[in-house]
């Protein structure tokens, strides 16, 4: 007899970065659908088109915004990554990702380097507000969802695929329901397979999107890339999206807070990186 | 006369200490511009070493399916 169990996978790029999706007994078509569902939601979500809902919020500064249910969302996630991290994921450093020469997607190139532009950001709680359907960006700031956006999502998805379903979005990672064999699926975390179930994972690194002097991530209390002495993070937690918070976090606390915060925020931690930052 | 005046002491109390709480709330908001760092004990750092797996999480020999590379 056939068995009617197996993994089916479909592997896709979307965000600048490689997805892959994983199920167990699912038709593929499930699985093309779930592509769809990134493309769509990632168009409205990017800061690289002047058409997308977040660019058009980011246009209107000072005003209320009508927003999607999903924009609203991840924008409520946002403030939620600001609390938990104490304001280290803080998604109003989009001045200095542009000061830094990150203006457009990486794969066609960063533009020129002006740290001297850079400042500080302002607490995002006094920078964006959020009602139901509606938000508010006040003049001068600006707000990008990067990996927040991606753990968020890979957790959304994983809801919607169904129970047993692995969702890597560029590696923010949820993985839902106990894979093939009944105890987790196995992933890759900093070189070592774990079995996860209803986990998430992400790594946090300054190794990759890197171009001249500058990386892609943003210390927001100096609107400076972040030199903490850390240079990769890999977490395991609750959830895709807590993962992608705690690993960011870690990375900007450096390596002698990181490990103390890790082992409050993680199910598993990997750091990385050099003593003399 | 005693009751009344009892009545009267424990209200005065009552008002004195709720007005002394929120001076005390209000004198003492969060800074908003405090430095940013979340309240973690100081530790001892681990780098490149091996990967800390708590007690939720089961390693496995088998082949992963996929990793958290770094994007």
């Amino acid at each position: 007899m056939r068995p009617d169990k197996a993994v089916v996978a479909h592997h896709f790029e979307a965000m600048g970065t490689a997805c892959s999706l994983f199920a167990v007994g699912m038709p593929e078509r499930r699985l093309v659908d779930g592509e769809r569902w990134v493309h769509d939601l990632a168009s409205r979500l990017t800061r690289f088109s002047a058409d997308s809902e977040l660019s058009r919020l980011n246009a209107r500064a000072g005003e209320w915004v009508e927003i999607s249910a999903e924009l609203e969302a991840v924008l409520r996630a946002a403030g939620q990554a600001y609390e938990m991290s104490s304001g280290l994921v803080n998604a109003a450093v989009m001045p200095s990702l542009l000061a830094a020469g990150y203006t457009r997607t990486l794969n066609a190139g960063a533009t020129a380097v002006m740290l001297e532009r850079a400042r500080p950001a302002p607490a995002l709680p006094e920078v964006l507000h959020v009602r139901s359907a509606l938000a508010r960006i006040e003049p001068g700031a600006c707000v990008e969802l990067g990996g927040i956006a991606k753990g968020w999502m890979a957790d959304r998805l994983c809801e919607v695929m169904g129970p047993n379903v692995v969702v890597n979005l560029g590696g923010d990672l949820r993985a839902n329901g106990a894979g093939l064999h009944g105890d987790g699926w196995p992933v890759s975390v900093a070189g070592v397979t774990l079995l996860l179930r209803d986990q998430g994972a992400a790594t946090s690194s300054v190794r990759r999107r890197r171009w001249g002097c500058a990386h892609h991530l943003i210390d927001p209390r100096s609107g400076l890339p972040a030199e903490t002495g850390l240079e990769e993070v890999s977490v395991v937690a609750a959830s895709g999206f807590e993962a992608e918070v705690v690993a960011k976090t870690a990375l900007l606390l450096g390596p002698e807070l990181a490990t103390a915060y890790c082992s409050r925020n993680a199910l598993a931690w990997w750091l990385d990186g050099h003593h003399d930052a | 006369m005693r009751p009344v005046l009892m009545k009267v002491a424990a209200t005065v109390l009552t008002l004195g200490a709720t007005a002394a709480s929120a001076a005390f709330v209000t004198s003492h908001l969060k800074n908003p511009g405090a430095p940013l760092q979340p309240p973690v004990l100081t530790g001892t750092s681990a780098l490149g070493g091996a990967v800390v797996v708590g007690p939720s999480v089961q390693p496995t020999n088998q082949p992963p399916i996929t990793s958290t590379y770094a994007s």
